[in-house]
């Protein structure tokens, strides 16, 4: 039995740039993995690759054991959603408009079906903006902006679902919230990779730590054991330090 | 008024209603205009109102109903393939390439080729060579810049037109006087053996650009955001590009070059109706066939009996509407 996503000796530059280095790993659905490392480490490229919207310079990946590339790009996107970095702003759509985009590959009619509306209305609930679907996007706030995509990506009902700083314009509480969705997902079977640099978050909610560092895969751990370890955090900062809450939690404190 | 409610009920009402109008201006938009022209004589196919109204008024709305639908449907599509709102057929340099491509038909004696008028193979050359030029330039690492875009659209307007003026005064003699009188943009009786083409390819490429509506919402959010959704993007964008030049050459050799219809229909359908393309696209098609109608039905009639190209009345129109719609909303 194939894994769900098996990464095997991707490596990738620009010219005169290379990026990433024989990366391996693989994952299975009910994984929540987050994908850390410094500025420009290559965790957008990495995403990206997996996501099918870059080619590797070789290596490949496979999802269910087919080589990515062999997919088409329908087939594709039944199985993986992606939140890119940056979206344009200004757009004229409404909430439930940008939500129901995701139902793309899903909706073969000209208008969205009642399921395909299910689903939409379900994603918005889970991200907090079902009581603005019917603002248009463009008046919205940077946060609730956010919320928005990270619905259309879940009413995408992939098994895969890749998101680059999903937190990104959030506050505190629907940063948690975000994280705590994303764990949710895996929980009801999906796999989930999530780009962040907020460390605590991570260690809260995900079951599993990839660190990218000089364009290799320089620590895969499960949450448990990273929070033993800690020379990882070195590179990342070097004023990082490992400790634990009352409960028994990992915490990282800033120094 | 940024934060009106949308309602979603009923969106193919609009659709039903802008193919209302379209039917009612076919209708009535014929019987417009400087001579009056009875209905028993015309049933009666009695000299002159019969052959004016079948030959000039029939196949001249017929035609302004034609290019509007088409120029508009190619405004609305390239707004939302560049995710500029800028973009239009007129902006992008791709009528001033295909009225260049007409004038050098014009110019050179070619009246026929194969059976259809050689202004169209002309036209269709130059709006795809502009096409396929402006896309180049602004075309950069996977990514369209939209000011590369329109700068280059621009530069590539004012090269077309140097040179249909450098043809002109060149020839100098009564085809010369055509090329002027095609410029101002004018909407005149065709054959009906040409509108005929036209609607078929109007017909064709308008389902082609429209069945993709879904895919064309998703392309105004971003490259990245439509490819992760499912959208072959490739396919998409060489589907966008082929339909926007096709439509635009046959509406322009057939018209001359008219502006702003592409600008305001698809603004106007976009900030009162609603920006779904699925809506926009079908709406833009249909009122923008109507406005080009009745533009042209207001110049045969305002000065009456001298006529103003439907193109300048469009202008005269339009220009100021988008000034206050630009101030509104942005």
């Amino acid at each position: 039995m194939s894994s769900l996503l098996s990464v095997s000796n991707i490596s990738f530059g620009y010219p005169g740039l290379p990026v990433l280095g024989s990366i391996n790993f693989s994952a299975e659905g009910g994984e929540f993995i987050v994908l850390m490392g410094i500025n420009g480490a290559g965790k957008t490229t990495l995403l990206d690759i997996l996501a099918g919207l870059r080619v590797p310079d070789s290596g490949a990946v496979h999802l269910r054991g087919r080589p990515l590339r062999a997919w088409t790009v329908r087939e594709r996107s039944r199985r993986i959603s992606h939140l890119p970095q940056a979206t344009q702003q200004d757009l004229p759509f409404t909430v439930e408009q940008m939500v129901l985009m995701g139902r793309y590959v899903h909706a073969d009619r000209w208008f969205e079906s009642k399921e395909d509306r299910i689903y939409a209305e379900d994603a918005m609930r889970r991200m907090d903006c079902l009581q603005f679907r019917h603002r248009l996007f463009s008046s919205l706030s940077g946060g609730e902006k956010q919320r928005v995509l990270l619905a259309a990506c879940i009413a995408q009902c992939p098994e895969l679902m890749l998101f680059d700083e999903p937190a990104t314009y959030l506050d505190v509480h629907q940063q948690l919230q975000c994280f705590a969705t994303l764990a949710e997902l895996a929980r009801e079977g999906a796999l989930c990779i999530a780009i962040t640099h907020d460390l605590n978050l991570a260690l809260t909610h995900c079951t599993r730590v990839l660190i990218l560092h000089q364009g290799k895969l320089a620590a895969d751990f499960a949450t448990p054991e990273a929070a033993k370890a800690s020379e990882w955090l070195a590179w990342l900062s070097p004023r990082l330090r490992m400790t634990h809450t009352p409960e028994g939690n990992p915490w990282v404190l800033y120094q | 008024m940024g934060a009106l409610p949308m309602t979603a009920a009923r969106p193919a009402g609009w659709i039903w209603a802008s193919a209302g109008l379209f039917l009612l201006a076919a209708l009535l938009l014929p019987w417009v205009g400087s001579g009056s022209i009875s209905l028993e004589r015309v049933l009666a196919r009695q000299s002159p109102d019969y052959p004016i109204f079948v030959q000039l008024r029939v196949s001249r709305t017929l035609l302004g109903l034609l290019a509007g639908g088409a120029l508009a449907l190619t405004g609305g599509l390239f707004q939302s393939m560049l995710r500029d709102s800028l973009a239009d057929p007129y902006t992008l340099g791709v009528s001033a390439g295909a009225a260049l491509g007409a004038v050098l038909t014009i110019a050179l004696g070619l009246y026929d080729m194969l059976g259809f008028p050689a202004s169209w193979a002309g036209a269709l050359f130059g709006a795809t060579a502009v096409v396929v030029i402006v896309a180049g330039a602004a075309w950069k690492r996977g990514q369209l810049s939209g000011a590369r875009l329109l700068l280059s659209g621009i530069a590539l307007n004012s090269i077309c037109s140097a040179f249909i003026l450098v043809i002109d005064s060149v020839i100098q003699d009564r085809r010369s006087i055509s090329i002027i009188q095609w410029l101002l943009g004018s909407v005149d009786s065709v054959s009906y053996g040409a509108l005929m083409v036209f609607a078929a390819v109007v017909l064709v490429t308008s389902i082609a650009v429209i069945t993709q509506a879904r895919a064309w919402n998703l392309l105004a959010v971003g490259e990245v955001w439509a490819g992760a959704r499912g959208v072959d993007l490739r396919r998409l964008m060489i589907t966008g590009f082929c339909c926007g030049s096709v439509l635009t050459a046959g509406a322009i050799a057939l018209t001359g070059p008219i502006g702003f219809v592409g600008l305001i229909v698809p603004h106007l359908v976009r900030s009162r109706i609603s920006p779904d393309n699925r809506i926009l696209m079908p709406c833009s098609l249909l009122l923008g066939g109507v406005l080009l109608a009745v533009c042209d039905t207001l110049g045969r009639i305002v000065l009456a009996p001298a006529e103003l190209p439907a193109g300048a009345v469009m202008a005269i129109v339009g220009g100021p509407y988008l000034v206050w719609l630009v101030r509104r909303r942005f």
